[in-house]
């Protein structure tokens, strides 16, 4: 049980770190406060800053403004964007389910492909085809991901005319949208498998010359079968860890593909956000992207624990 | 050796085995013995003789490097012939193993009861439910109260005796003709070491199962052998009786064994087992043997069988 | 980034998995068949020498790399900031073209050799300089210190990387003199869980027991007798750390937050898409700094890789010598 709590008080000060980081970025840039607060380049006049200094309550006591930022953040509040004429909760929740849909769908495919990959390289590690896959994998891992995705529009998009270049869909129904995702979600893929295959075939390597593996084969199985029954599962979960921390790694990834193949998510947002300074949706953004990084841990944290029972104590 | 009142079981002739490397080493230099239906040899040596070598290269449990030689038939079957999917189906339905660490032998993520039943549904396909009750019932005979809830525990969970008895339930679970126990006893304190020899003596007389029992503790096999092969640097250097080892050893290497038990007086025997990149030459006891003449630093001795026992010394032409 | 976290991943579980299991290191030894070689030692034969062959050619091509970087004048053919006709072609004048400005192309990639690397070593020093102080205090302290520190890198660890650095860059001027700590500063948990855990081992070595008995101060022992013993798991982290920065660099400067005014190759890339080369299909602008990283990054990588198969081979060896 201690080990739960542990773990809760940590994320708990991670949200609280968050949070925190959050509310004093604003205060501590270089600038006014205001201007931090509502973005740049957003022409307001002296008495309309005046107000929103009032209004922003920026010349009340810091605990005052903590404790209201605290509570704007309960009441899902994050801030109005100057820029955009909308509240940044509206306008991220806007975009992040097409975000969510294309790190999502990235995510599993690569973590099902790679891991697959991967195991059958760590458990055969001499053949050609491991050695092969290991290295172009490697190759891929040390691409920078925006780079990938320019070769592979330009590839497939401009000089073979396979894939659309712009946007989510011509027309809202499902072939259409599969058509424009495919080849974002293929580069996504491929990192995201990349950084599973060279973790699980670690593991396979490792977990393969544990004594259960050869006591298995002594109870009988053949080959595959000692594989696929007894190394696989123990060889999994540092993927589950991988995942979830790769949240971040991976959203991140996200939005400079994004912004190249020209989608409307979060990537295109915040590449536009930082064009114009619009602070409150940057802060907004960073804060939602922590959140769910977190939640990610959380749930990884979970699974390690329903799948590991090391980590249980009987009932 | 020949047991004229058993049948063969398992019958082992001249296993050679080496491991291919920058330099090629020989771990076993053609190592013969047998074992009956029913029977229990021992195979008693220090660390680094070769006794596991030996029990792994029986199940082929070696990895693909190593270069073995000669015959290891099980029923008139030569094992070393057959081809891997016919070992799978051997493995574990007519030669069961245990090996030294129990703890770390079982899969730490899946179930005790889960493990016990593999062997049933690998083997006779049977279905979850029923094998896990079948596993039940193992452990019931192993001693255990409340099985109920013991299939459902983690390896780590348990305690170490726990564990090797869990082992040695799986092992046994499709009744093999043979056992193989590599260092059983090894890391367990006295009172599992007691446990232990009661639940391979209950193998013994109730399932009738034959013992290959690997051990470097003379004292702990004297219980259960019927009889005793004792190796050395990679031979065999004396087989017989278990009674004829312990009150009458013939080779100084037995001899040596036997006083450093506790109740002979811990003498130990001078010296280190050589390495077996570096095998003296003649007689591989001779730099520690009190005995040594000047033709055991020449010329190797060779086993010979005499009214029923062998020995590998110039001491018994 | 990838690289870094998959390897500090898989380093970092194993090292997880022996501590809350210290007796599977122990034991471990014991069950293996006592066989006199490492089992599959040709295996590890044919793979040393695939291995030491990527090894070799990551050296090479690194070594090719530091001299771009320390000797640009050397490669260039002009000066980087000299200009020319803007958007010409590859000709023999100009081997890769030029610009939207007219700046050769070859000469700026010879040129941005020197930032990205610089970029890439300054923020690889500050993350691995933190990470080890934070791992040797916390792994020799054990204790309260050891809980909150570590505590701190976890909580440190799950903050995402770019999304912090973007909102930073957006607010402040983007400068390398806030990009390479900030680099630093975010990265350096995977040093710090590494080095504790190997201070935690030899911490109960002999010799560092009986400098403690001897009543040596605790600074002493940890800068003259630990540290010396983790260089060579200091060595590749370093490395990865590098790569991973040349990577967070380039990515941000794609984004428009780097230093304008120094030409990495990641500014290059970015220029390329924003004023006009991609859609111009220049490939002879952006094709170029693109594969200089990537080519940069594996040299890093195989390098590192190559340092920690060898410390394994090396720890295999050691048991031929019993």
């Amino acid at each position: 049980m201690s080990g739960i709590t542990g773990k809760g008080t940590r994320y708990l000060a991670s949200l609280a770190l968050i949070i925190i980081i959050n509310f004093t970025l604003p205060r501590l840039m270089p600038g006014d406060p205001v201007k931090n607060l509502i973005g740049e380049d957003v022409y307001v006049s002296e008495q309309v800053m005046e107000e929103l200094r009032a209004e922003l309550g920026l010349d009340r006591p810091l605990y005052e403004q903590f404790a209201s930022f605290v509570s704007d953040i309960l009441h899902l509040d994050l801030g109005y964007s100057y820029h955009l004429h909308a509240p940044v909760a509206e306008i991220l929740l806007d975009r992040i389910g097409w975000t969510l849909l294309f790190v999502g769908s990235s995510v599993i495919i690569g973590a099902f492909a790679g891991s697959l990959l991967g195991a059958l390289a760590g458990w055969k590690p001499e053949k050609r085809t491991s050695r092969v896959t290991g290295l172009a994998f490697i190759v891929f891992s040390c691409t920078p991901p925006y780079f990938l995705a320019l070769l592979s529009l330009y590839i497939f998009s401009f000089r073979l005319g396979l894939f659309p270049s712009k946007g989510f869909y011509d027309a809202p129904e499902i072939g259409s949208i599969l058509h424009h995702l495919f080849l974002p979600i293929c580069v996504m893929s491929v990192f995201s498998a990349s950084r599973n295959f060279l973790v699980m075939r670690g593991s396979v390597i490792q977990e393969k010359k544990e004594l259960y593996a050869l006591y298995a084969r002594a109870k009988g199985l053949n080959d595959t079968g000692v594989l696929f029954r007894h190394v696989l599962k123990n060889s999994s979960l540092p993927i589950i860890t991988l995942l979830a921390l790769d949240f971040g790694f991976l959203f991140s990834g996200a939005l400079f593909i994004e912004i190249i193949f020209s989608l409307n998510g979060m990537g295109t947002l915040i590449y536009g956000a930082i064009m114009g300074k619009d602070y409150p949706l940057l802060q907004g953004a960073f804060l939602v992207i922590s959140l769910t990084a977190l939640l990610a841990n959380m749930l990884a944290d979970l699974l390690y624990a329903l799948i590991d029972p090391r980590v249980r104590r009987p009932a | 050796m020949k047991s004229p009142t058993r049948d063969k079981l398992l019958e082992v002739k001249n296993l050679q085995v080496s491991f291919l490397g920058i330099k090629t080493v020989t771990a076993l230099s053609g190592i013969s013995f047998s074992i009956g239906e029913r029977e229990t040899l021992a195979l008693v040596g220090e660390t680094g003789c070769g006794k596991s070598v030996a029990a792994h290269a029986i199940m082929r449990l070696l990895p693909p490097e190593s270069g073995v030689k000669g015959t290891v038939e099980l029923r008139g079957r030569n094992l070393l012939g057959l081809s891997e999917k016919e070992m799978t189906e051997i493995r574990g339905k007519e030669i069961g193993i245990i090996f030294q660490n129990p703890s770390l032998a079982l899969n730490p993520v899946y179930s005790i009861g889960h493990q016990l039943a593999e062997p049933l549904r690998l083997h006779r396909k049977e279905k979850k439910k029923k094998a896990l009750s079948r596993a039940a019932e193992a452990l019931k005979n192993m001693g255990f109260a409340n099985t109920g809830e013991i299939i459902n525990y983690y390896p780590s969970w348990c305690s170490g005796g726990m564990n090797q008895r869990f082992l040695i339930a799986a092992s046994t679970i499709l009744d093999p003709a043979l056992l193989i126990a590599d260092e059983p006893g090894k890391g367990l304190d006295r009172s599992c070491l007691s446990e232990l020899e009661a639940g391979l003596k209950r193998l013994k007389e109730e399932k009738k199962t034959a013992l290959l029992l690997i051990s470097h503790d003379l004292g702990f096999v004297r219980n259960l052998a019927d009889r005793v092969a004792v190796m050395y640097a990679g031979e065999i250097v004396e087989i017989a009786d278990s009674s004829g080892i312990f009150e009458e050893p013939l080779h100084p290497y037995t001899k040596g064994l036997l006083n450093s038990l506790p109740e002979k007086g811990f003498i130990p025997i001078p010296g280190f087992s050589p390495p077996l990149s570096r095998l003296p030459s003649g007689c591989r006891f001779h730099p520690r043997c009190p005995l040594r003449k000047r033709c055991c630093i020449e010329n190797q001795p060779e086993i010979i069988e005499t009214n029923g026992r062998a020995v590998r010394c110039f001491l018994y032409p | 980034m990838s690289l870094e976290a998959a390897h500090s991943e898989s380093s970092c579980i194993t090292e997880a998995c022996t501590e809350e299991h210290p007796e599977k290191q122990l034991e471990n030894s014991d069950f293996i068949l006592k066989l006199p070689l490492k089992p599959p030692f040709n295996y590890y034969r044919k793979q040393g020498s695939f291995l030491g062959q990527l090894n070799y050619g990551g050296i090479f091509l690194f070594a090719l790399f530091l001299f771009m970087a320390l000797f640009p004048s050397l490669l260039a053919p002009y000066a980087p900031y000299d200009r020319f006709t803007p958007y010409e072609e590859p000709s023999g004048q100009h081997l890769l073209g030029t610009n939207d400005i007219g700046n050769d192309i070859l000469s700026e990639l010879v040129y941005g050799a020197k930032v990205s690397l610089t970029v890439g070593f300054a923020a690889a020093l500050v993350s691995t300089l933190i990470g080890t102080i934070l791992g040797l205090c916390s792994g020799y302290f054990r204790g309260a210190v050891d809980e909150l520190l570590m505590g701190f890198t976890d909580i440190v660890l799950i903050i995402p990387k770019i999304p912090l650095i973007i909102v930073l860059g957006a607010y402040l001027q983007p400068s390398i003199w806030i990009l390479v700590p900030v680099l630093g500063l975010l990265s350096w948990e995977s040093t710090a869980r590494v080095t504790r855990s190997k201070t935690l081992q030899l911490r109960e070595t002999g010799y560092v027991k009986s400098a403690r008995c001897m009543g040596f101060s605790s600074q002493h022992i940890m800068f003259s007798d630990i540290l010396p013993n983790l260089y060579h798991v200091l060595l590749p982290k370093f490395m990865l750390a590098t790569a991973s920065a040349m990577i967070s660099e380039a990515s941000l400067s794609f984004l428009g937050l780097s230093d304008v005014s120094m030409k990495s190759w990641g500014t290059m890339l970015s220029f390329a898409f924003s004023r006009g080369g991609f859609i111009r299909d220049m490939w002879w602008w952006y094709l170029p700094p693109g594969i200089c990283i990537t080519l940069c990054v594996i040299s890093i990588a195989l390098i590192g890789f190559g340092i920690e198969t060898k410390k394994e081979e090396y720890a295999a060896g050691g048991e031929d010598a019993v």
